[in-house]
Parts: C-alpha cells; sequence; structure tokens
C-alpha cells in the first residue's frame, strides 16, 4: 500500500470516527428506516454491563425486525464507556443525528448526566435501563433529566431502604458491615441504604473498597474485628464475587447482602458456589431467563452466543421495546415520540404496566425485587 | 482511623501482606528486568500478567479438562495440575514477552527511536492484549476451579496460615533466589549484567544484544507469568482488565525499590504489600492509594533513584 492511500485511509477513518453516527443513518436514507441510539460502555472497564444490555437491544430489535413492520428500526451504537467525560463527546454526535428518534441508554449515571445537555437541547427522548441515581429524576435537582429522560429501573431511594430490609430480615440483633465500591452506584446505593441500617440495625463498620480491588483481606480483618453478622456491599458483581468468597474462606459466617450490580447469573459460579450460597440480593431488574419464554431463551443464545444473560437484560429489552411500541403506532419523530412515551402505557416482558410520571420514573416505583442464591443459582424470593 | 483491628488482626494482615507483596515481587521483576537492561518500561507486562490468569485458567480447565465446579484435588494429581498450570502459565508469558519485544520494541530499537516511541508501542501493545482478551471473553470474568483445598496448618497469633498463602510465600522466596543466583551466577545471567552496565562494550565482547534482550523478556515474562499462576490460584477469578490494578502496583513496587534492581523490587514488593493492608485497615480502604502514592513520593523525595536504587548496585540486571 503506497503512503497516499496509506494517509487517505488514515483521514477517512478519522471521519468515520468523527461523524460515524450521522454517516451510518443517512446511507439507510433511502429506505423505509428509523434509527434508535444505543448508549452504553462497550470497551474499557465497565464493558460487561454495556455489552449485555447491549444484547438485549440488539434482541428485541431483532424479534421486531423479524415480523417485516412498515418502518425498520436500526441500532446506532455509542461506547461512552461508562465515564462522563467520554459520555459527553459521545452525546452531541447522536444528539446532531436528526435520524435518531430515540435513545436507549445511557447506562451509567455520570454518563448520563453528563449527556443530558446535548440531549435535552436537540429534544431527544431516552430511557435509561440502568442509571439509578435519584437527582436524574428529581425535580429539585439542579441537573435532571426532565422532560426527556425516562428510566426502567427504580432509583436507588427505593433500592438502598430495601435492601437494608432485606439484609436485616430475620436476624437476631443485626450489626451491619457496610462496603461499597466508590462509583458513583456504590457510593450512591450505600448512601441511601445507611439511614436505614441506622433506623432497624447497628452499623459495625464501613469501608469503600476501590472497584476493581483483587485482595479484600484487609477488610475481611475489619469485618472479623468489628463482629458483624451481616455484611452489605454497593458494587458490582465481578468485584461481590471476590470479596463475599474472601469473607467466606476467612471464615466469616454471616448473611451477605449486595444491590442489583450483583445480580448477574454469573455471580454464583464466580463466587464458587459455596462462598454465594444464601446470598441476599436486590434489583430493580428480574434475570433475564426468569421472565422470557423459552423460545425467546433459544433465540436469545442464538443471536447473541450468550446463555446466561447479565444483569439489565430485562430493563434493557423492556426500554427498547417501549420505543418499537411507538414506532409500531406510527412514530418517526423525535417530538412523536417524546409525546408517546409521556403519555403511553406500556407493557414489560414480566407482564408489569410500565406507564412514566412527570420527572420519567415509573409510576408506583419500579418494584425491588428480593433473590437469594440456592445451589448455585439466584432464585426469586419475593418484592423486598 | 480504626486502631482497633489492631489488636485483634496486626500479624493476620502482615501475613496477607506478605502473600499479596510476593505476588508483586514476581510481577515487578518483569519491569525491573527489562528496565535493567534496556533503561525502558514495559508497560505491556501488565497485561503479559493478564494473558498468564488466563493461561492458568486454560491450563487448569481446558486442557486438564477439571470443570469449574470440581471438588479439590489431593495428591499426585493436584501436584501435577499444580505444577502442570505453572509451568504453562510461565512459559506462555516468557514467549509472549519475545513477542512483545519482538513486536513493540525490536525495530524501534533498530531504529534508534526516542524513549516516547517505546513507551507508545508498549502502551499499543497492552492495549491490544487487553481488547482482545476482553472480545474473546465477552468482557466477562472467568473462574478458575478451586483445586487447591484451602485447609489451614493452623492459627498463630490471629494470623491463619492457609495453604495458598504459605504456598505463595514460599514460591516467591523461591524463585526469587533462583532468579537472584541465576543473574548474578551464570554465564548467561553475566551477559545481562554486562549488557546493562554497557551496551556498547557488551558488543564489543562478543555479546549478542538482541539475544540478551530477548532472553531478558522472556525470564521476565516467566515471573510474571508465575504471579499471574499464584494471583489464579488464590484469588479464583481474573477478569480482561485484571493487569491493570496489579501492573500499577508491581511497577510502583519496582519504582519504591529502585528500578532495574531486583533486590529492591524484592523488599519494595513486600513493603507495598504490607503498607496496603495496613493503610486498608487502619484508615480505611479508600485510603489505599493515597497511602501508597504518599510513601512513594516521599521515598522518591529523599532517596530518586528508589530505596534500594544505588546502595546494591552489584545485583543490578
Amino acid at each position: 500500500m503506497n503512503k497516499k492511500i496509506q494517509r487517505s485511509l488514515a483521514v477517512v477513518s478519522a471521519a468515520t470516527l468523527l461523524f460515524g453516527v450521522s454517516a451510518v443513518s443517512s446511507a439507510g436514507a433511502a429506505q423505509k428506516t428509523v434509527y434508535l441510539a444505543f448508549q452504553a460502555p462497550l470497551t474499557g472497564a465497565n464493558a460487561l454491563t454495556g455489552q449485555d444490555e447491549l444484547t438485549a437491544a440488539r434482541f428485541a430489535l431483532s424479534e421486531y425486525n423479524a415480523t417485516n413492520p412498515s418502518v425498520k428500526v436500526e441500532l446506532v451504537i455509542a461506547d461512552d464507556q461508562g465515564l462522563a467525560e467520554v459520555a459527553a463527546v459521545v452525546a452531541p454526535g447522536i444528539a446532531a443525528n436528526k435520524k435518531v428518534i430515540g435513545l436507549i441508554g445511557p447506562a451509567f449515571s455520570g454518563a448520563t448526566q453528563a449527556s443530558l445537555p446535548a440531549y435535552k437541547a436537540t429534544g431527544l427522548p431516552m430511557i435509561s435501563m440502568s442509571a439509578t441515581r435519584v437527582s436524574l429524576t428529581d425535580k429539585k435537582a439542579p441537573v435532571n433529566g426532565f422532560p426527556i429522560f425516562k428510566r426502567v429501573v427504580a432509583n436507588d431511594k427505593f433500592q438502598g431502604p430495601a435492601l437494608a430490609r432485606y439484609a436485616i430480615k430475620g436476624v437476631s440483633s443485626p450489626s451491619v458491615y457496610l462496603v461499597d465500591d466508590k462509583t458513583a452506584y456504590g457510593k450512591g446505593l450505600a448512601d441511601y441504604t445507611k439511614p436505614s441500617i441506622v433506623k432497624d440495625a447497628k452499623i459495625a463498620g464501613s469501608d469503600s473498597v476501590p472497584e476493581n480491588t483483587s485482595d479484600y483481606t484487609s477488610v475481611v480483618a475489619k469485618v472479623k474485628a468489628s463482629g458483624a453478622n451481616v455484611v452489605i456491599y454497593c458494587g458490582y458483581a465481578p468485584d461481590a464475587a471476590k470479596f463475599v468468597k474472601a469473607l467466606r474462606d476467612g471464615g466469616y459466617t454471616g448473611i451477605f447482602a449486595a444491590g442489583d450490580g450483583v445480580l448477574k447469573a454469573t455471580f454464583p459460579n464466580n463466587a464458587g458456589n459455596t462462598a454465594a450460597e444464601g446470598a441476599r440480593l436486590t434489583a430493580a431488574d428480574v434475570p433475564f431467563e426468569d421472565v422470557a419464554t423459552a423460545a425467546q431463551m433459544v433465540a436469545y443464545t442464538k443471536l447473541t452466543g450468550i446463555s446466561k444473560p447479565g444483569t439489565y437484560v430485562t430493563s434493557t429489552y423492556n426500554a427498547t421495546n417501549i420505543f418499537l411500541t411507538c414506532i409500531k403506532q406510527g412514530v418517526t419523530t423525535r417530538p412523536g415520540m417524546q409525546n408517546c412515551l409521556t403519555a403511553g402505557s406500556f407493557k414489560g416482558i414480566a407482564g408489569d404496566t410500565i406507564k412514566f410520571d412527570r420527572y420519567g420514573d415509573i409510576i408506583g416505583g419500579a418494584a425491588v425485587g428480593a433473590f437469594t442464591i440456592k445451589a448455585g443459582k439466584i432464585v426469586y424470593v419475593a418484592v423486598a | 482511623m480504626n486502631l482497633q483491628v489492631l489488636e485483634s488482626q496486626f500479624w493476620s494482615l502482615c501475613l496477607q501482606g506478605l502473600a499479596l507483596g510476593f505476588i508483586y515481587v514476581l510481577i515487578s521483576l518483569g519491569y525491573t528486568m527489562v528496565y535493567g537492561v534496556l533503561r525502558l518500561i514495559n508497560f505491556a507486562n501488565s497485561e503479559v500478567f493478564m494473558v498468564g490468569t488466563f493461561a492458568t485458567v486454560v491450563a487448569q480447565v481446558g486442557i486438564l479438562q477439571n470443570q469449574t465446579d470440581a471438588q479439590p484435588l489431593n495428591g499426585f494429581r493436584l501436584i501435577y495440575t499444580l505444577t502442570f498450570a505453572l509451568v504453562f502459565s510461565m512459559l506462555i508469558c516468557g514467549f509472549l514477552g519475545i513477542l512483545v519485544e519482538l513486536v513493540a520494541y525490536r525495530r524501534l530499537r533498530a531504529l534508534g527511536a526516542k524513549p516516547l516511541g517505546f513507551l507508545i508501542s508498549a502502551i499499543a501493545t497492552s492495549i491490544v492484549l487487553l481488547e482482545t482478551t476482553r472480545i474473546l471473553t465477552f468482557s466477562r470474568p472467568q473462574t478458575s476451579p478451586r483445586l487447591l483445598d484451602k485447609w489451614s496448618f493452623g492459627e498463630f497469633a490471629g494470623a491463619n496460615f492457609r495453604i495458598d498463602t504459605v504456598m505463595v510465600i514460599i514460591s516467591g522466596i523461591v524463585i526469587f533466589f533462583t532468579l537472584d543466583r541465576f543473574v548474578t551466577k551464570t554465564r548467561l545471567g553475566k551477559a545481562i549484567r554486562a549488557v546493562s552496565m554497557s551496551e556498547e562494550i557488551s558488543k564489543l565482547m562478543g555479546i549478542n544484544l538482541n539475544r540478551v534482550v530477548s532472553l531478558t523478556f522472556f525470564i521476565g515474562g516467566l515471573t510474571t507469568g508465575a504471579a499471574a499462576f499464584f494471583y489464579t490460584t488464590v484469588y479464583e477469578t481474573t477478569q480482561f482488565n485484571v493487569g491493570f490494578n496489579l501492573g500499577l502496583a508491581a511497577f510502583t513496587t519496582a519504582v519504591l525499590g529502585g528500578i532495574g534492581n531486583l533486590r529492591g523490587a524484592f523488599y519494595g514488593g513486600l513493603f507495598l504489600g504490607v503498607l496496603e493492608q495496613f493503610a486498608s485497615a487502619i484508615l480505611g480502604s479508600q485510603w489505599k492509594s493515597v497511602t501508597v502514592f504518599t510513601v512513594l513520593v516521599l521515598v522518591l523525595l529523599l532517596k530518586p533513584n528508589g530505596i534500594f536504587g544505588e546502595a546494591v548496585q552489584q545485583t543490578r540486571t
């Protein structure tokens, strides 16, 4: 390849990176096609969450397009790495693309907050499948998502107290050690969990262990020294697996409880099935394999190559289907989508009714489910 | 500040700190060997470590066919499995080290590139390794089966002498002193040291420079591979981004002890492992990095070449 070609290729690839989003959409303009954008971390440390969610969006879309609809829907995929600073750069590109009439995402709260100005300015309706930060739908917050932001997960204001309640349920004189992973999600959830612990139990201690820590032995030493009989972890599954294993290996025999970040089909296995046994988990998201039909699971696995769907797959599937429902009703513009989402009533895959309040939360609050691990499998217990 | 934890957990924290420290030591040897010879930092070493952790899982699950929920092994089969996984991981990392040198360093060296060029090519190589692993593993953590039952020799002064902890410490000592002897006593080791002192004069003495550089990357890979095996055996899990934090800690270890200096890496690693444990326990885990890097800055202010930078010049690789 001569230098000239190499140079022009480099220019083209740089241009694709810069204007990729609009390039994708204009190519399909001749067909009757509308676009939904998808924004989540697809590379970097939090890629697992985003990649799992993307499988659900792709699956919902494949089901929709298989029905030969009059309007075809395609995805415009954007990777924000779950980071606010990356999201702030990615969002204007999507916002500027007028062919995109709805956004599935962003996945993370920090990234959502950073993306909001661009989407608000262009009136792009968005449904997040996993941004749980309370302020995003709080009318008093300086930066909330009104009017375009909606979400299909319960915010941490509901999940925190539910997690505390479930963790200490049936424990005599509960003494709780609260650990978070220093992320916006983990710290936020811990902050909303703490008041309920103070009310109903005793706090034995707390710690903030950075995400991706390998060695939890010093935390285990502290838990043991504190005499806690309940440990609540606010963070994500890979770290929770390491932590619970270190706790059990260190001789801790009390309750281990955690929030929706840990509710992943891979968690029990990664923790070593015995270590995770009996762990108490809460989530606004129900495991996809529990609500999907057998045929859907087969199709999902065939499409994605994944047999154990991760967290937020159900919520992403619901978010995508809400958009698709509106498109089926003939919506092809952003204002039309905004009206449809604000006024409409939708069905979740579990048969639940989804209707949004003025600030974007599900009316009545998305239910917080309580789960436990039995024989290495996540089992739904009740509403926490 | 939580000083109460020291009453019952002091020796436990020391022991766990040492075990973690030995893993740091073994990874940091990968940095320090290369720096000693080339005066360049091999930023791809953290991903060599990551590949080693996956190689361990592949050896245990893929090649030796142990299921992830397998019962712990014992007797000959246990020793065979662990030894095989250790050797497999070391060799994979050793050869990967050679490959990294070939791809990211050799041509640039031949062209007389500036250090910044090496830095970028090493980081690029590490991103390629990281993202490839991420794609191949669907970004998911991989579990290694508990093949070694975690029985304990007993508890002494609150410290639990578990088999895996003891194994890491003893093996770490053995590997370190074997390497130390290799570098100081053998012909090849002397060649490495000669190149580290002066490339030009070593060439005049008939030493094949490229071979010595490859050998150095290979040895760095071997110790990093051993670290990967011990990491996987103790924590029983790995993920595509596992190399970042551990690589950073090992790099800190190398700088703390005096980069390019084997014994510096040894003491630096143990010091860092124990310091991390106590900082996490007393001040809270959120202060761990602050403490570690404050200490690092203080050490560098007082001794810019690290604690052992100049003191044990003879052991410089």
